[in-house]
């Protein structure tokens, strides 16, 4: 059977660029996500030593 | 007397053995070797090993459609992709994110380690596999079993026990394999390289990642929701802390159940009139290049992003972009070592280790997208 080279080359070029899209992707959302729990965890902290009364 | 011997004799399975038979009894031997007394992956090799064995025992019909016992396991559990599925759930309940959320960077390393399997994929079409064939072989060089086996029982079924057996060797054999890829791919001044200590992950980030993680994968890839959806609900019932039946469950009794099912099934599959053909064997060997550029591609990938860091990482953690968990990470840790004691990398190799599990399956989500 003949090979459809142009397939061949489509499947290389696409699944290397969609995994590395992807993994980018998901790079930027765990950073992006962890930024923003970081900032809610830490102004529940301020709050929290805000209410505590000092002694 | 004499006609009843003669019938039973002439009824067992024993006149219909063919020397295939025979050579297969040796496979299943020399894999029980390696699982009992190597301890090569024995919990998928023993059951595999012993699927073998029973399948090319003649007239026991253990894997003839519709009445076999084995075929049903086979039927149910991975052409109707109940097992891979499965295996991963109870993968997530294992598998910590957190070296991964602590250093998102290295969700990178995952990715080049996939490149190696596109390189695979285009040297098997050359070899003359056609392209679903192809598909199916790149993928062991992500060093996945239950990836492997989801992808090949959806491109090629009939390679389905030469990719499996292929890619559970070969991820028992990351000690032997990549060590001398690393030493040759990096100098000793880079393998030195001590990384800075990983920043603390909360509770609620590794709560977030996989319901972020597993929402992105999915829309953007559908093709990976079997096996990412339960990748990421394994994890986020480990990671809740409050469903610790369930994460117990799924990591020990039903990854344990599953295994058996999904050893003996892909064994069954390896009868002599399918495994015993040049082709087929090849593939051993695909596999093995599929792995070592898996690997270079990863270890290649590390010493890319150091061109641009400010803060160097040690590119022995690239070799664990390929997926298998934890040996990868090990292997990378013991390498470091050697080079610089003071050398801690387990858990910065632990990072790529699991994007690498992650990249994999993104990987044959775009073949299955463009082959299937």
């Amino acid at each position: 059977m003949e090979t459809d080279w142009s397939k061949v080359f489509e499947v290389f070029g696409s699944g290397i660029i969609g995994v590395f899209l992807v993994m980018i992707l998901l790079q930027l959302l765990t950073q992006l996500s962890t930024r923003i729990i970081d900032t809610i965890e830490n102004w529940n902290k301020g709050e929290e030593a805000e209410a505590t009364p000092k002694k | 007397m004499f006609d009843i011997l003669k019938e039973l004799i002439f009824s067992s399975g024993a006149v219909s053995l063919t020397g295939g038979n025979l050579v297969m009894w040796l496979v299943s031997f020399v894999l029980l070797y390696l699982a009992i007394k190597k301890q090569y992956e024995p919990l998928l090799l023993l059951p595999i090993a012993f699927g073998i064995l029973i399948v090319n025992l003649p007239l026991t019909f253990l894997m003839e459609p519709e009445h076999g016992l084995i075929w049903f396991f086979y039927h149910y559990g991975i052409e109707m992709d109940i097992i891979p599925p499965l295996i991963f759930l109870g993968l997530g309940a294992m598998i910590d994110f957190g070296p991964l959320i602590a250093n998102p960077k290295t969700m990178l390393l995952g990715a080049g380690a996939q490149a190696g399997l596109y390189v695979t994929f285009f040297a098997a079409v050359l070899f003359g596999f056609d392209l679903q064939e192809a598909g199916s072989i790149a993928i062991i060089g992500g060093a996945d079993g239950p990836t492997t086996i989801y992808l090949t029982s959806k491109l090629a079924p009939h390679l389905l026990g030469a990719t499996a057996v292929s890619a559970y060797a070969y991820m028992a054999l990351v000690p032997i394999i990549q060590p001398p890829m690393m030493k040759l791919l990096t100098s000793e001044h880079e393998r030195k390289i001590v990384m800075t200590k990983l920043r603390p992950v909360s509770r609620l980030q590794k709560i977030c990642f996989p319901i972020v993680t597993g929402m992105t994968i999915m829309l953007v890839v559908p093709p990976a929701a079997p096996l990412i959806s339960m990748l990421m609900l394994g994890n986020l019932f480990k990671e809740s802390g409050v469903v610790e039946r369930l994460t117990n469950a799924s990591a020990n009794e039903l990854m344990n159940i599953v295994t058996i099912f999904l050893g003996l099934s892909i064994g069954a599959t390896m009868t002599a009139t399918t495994f015993l053909n040049p082709k087929v064997l090849f593939i051993f060997f695909l596999g093995l290049f599929a792995f070592v550029i898996s690997t270079a591609a990863g270890l290649l990938m590390a010493k890319f992003m150091n061109l641009f860091l400010k803060n160097k990482i040690n590119p022995l953690i690239g070799a664990a972009g390929v997926s298998a968990v934890p040996m990868a990470a090990r292997c990378v840790h013991k390498v470091g070592s050697e080079a610089n004691r003071r050398n801690y990398l387990l858990m910065h190799a632990m990072g790529p280790n699991v994007a690498g599990v992650i990249g994999t399956v993104v990987a044959a989500a775009i073949l299955l997208k463009n082959l299937g």
